[in-house]
């Protein structure tokens, strides 16, 4: 076995440097460096610097946290520093106080800011419907009970739409969205498809 | 399964203070106080005053030896340093240098 471990009861008052993975279970006034993992377990308690490759923190820290290629903070960890790293994860229930700079290597970073933009995206997303409901006349839910129940998202679309039309349009995301589980897609062009399809079918028949 | 282990490639520069099992792989250098036993593999430094329960030396150890049970030193390991312990006993092919201390 490479790896260490700093165990529950051990307290050390100095600098704790060098190669391997680290687990401190115990507390450690001083720094702590690796070129491997840092893990430091829920009661750890370090009064310093860590840094490492990757860092699992669920103890607590009085000092900077520098990660070479992730740091994740768990529920129950406190933190009172600067944490930098290419990856950074705060679950809930953690505490921090201090800068957080996601910053290092330049692939992995990118990687993860786009499900993290459509994530924050998400939320405004849904929060607009209610604004829509708000403002459409008071017909309206006794026809999403309607069309609630049906088999496809489109079929939703197709019934709701007139009554879109008739109805006024203040709302800029149409109420329709509403039953789209999916990431909405631009509203524009889905607006143009379905009524040129309706035409069509209105100039044959 | 020891409560701390010093890996190899780890260096402590400093105090060190437990209740537990040490095993020491790495290097330490200043203290190192267990209220159990503390063992230095056969690739462990250690440079430091060591006050435990028992200690077992494979690699190399510097520093004075205070142990309530016993000191063994085995083949292979080299301690310089005065010791106190209750017993002791020194592998053929360990080194040692130092004054021993055995309350009689």
């Amino acid at each position: 076995m490479n790896g260490s471990i700093i165990g529950k009861t051990t307290q050390i008052r100095g600098n704790v440097r060098g190669t391997g993975p680290v687990e401190v279970e115990g507390r450690v006034e001083g720094d702590v460096s690796t070129d491997s993992s840092v893990v430091l377990a829920e009661g750890a308690v370090v009064r310093g610097n860590v840094s490492g490759t990757t860092l699992r923190i669920a103890g607590t820290v009085a000092g900077d946290l520098t990660a070479s290629e992730a740091l994740l903070l768990e529920p129950g960890a406190r933190v009172v520093g600067d944490l930098v790293a290419p990856r950074i994860g705060v679950a809930e229930g953690a505490l921090v106080k201090g800068a957080v700079r996601t910053e290092g290597m330049a692939a992995a970073p990118r990687a993860m800011s786009r499900p993290s933009a459509a994530r924050r995206v998400e939320p405004t997303a849904k929060e607009a419907p209610p604004r829509a409901e708000r403002a459409t006349p008071p017909a309206k839910p006794a026809e999403r009970a309607a069309a609630s129940p049906a088999s496809s998202p489109s079929a939703a679309k197709r019934r709701s739409r007139p009554s879109q039309q008739t109805a006024a349009k203040p709302p800029p995301t149409p109420p329709a969205k509403r039953f789209a589980r999916k990431p909405p897609p631009p509203v524009v062009p889905a607006l143009a498809k379905g009524t040129r399809g309706r035409k069509k079918k209105a100039k044959r028949k | 399964m020891a409560g701390t282990v010093i890996g190899e490639g780890l260096t402590i520069e400093g105090e060190v203070v437990t209740e537990e099992e040490v095993v020491v792989n790495g290097t330490v250098r200043g203290t190192l106080s267990s209220a159990d036993a503390v063992s230095v593999g056969a690739g462990g430094v250690v440079e430091a005053d060591i006050q435990a329960s028992a200690l077992s030396v494979a690699g190399q150890v510097t520093g004075n030896v205070n142990a309530q049970d016993r000191i063994d030193i085995q083949a292979g390991g080299r301690l310089v340093g005065d010791v106190k312990a209750a017993r002791l006993t020194i592998a053929d092919g360990a080194s040692f240098k130092g004054n021993v201390d055995m309350e009689v």
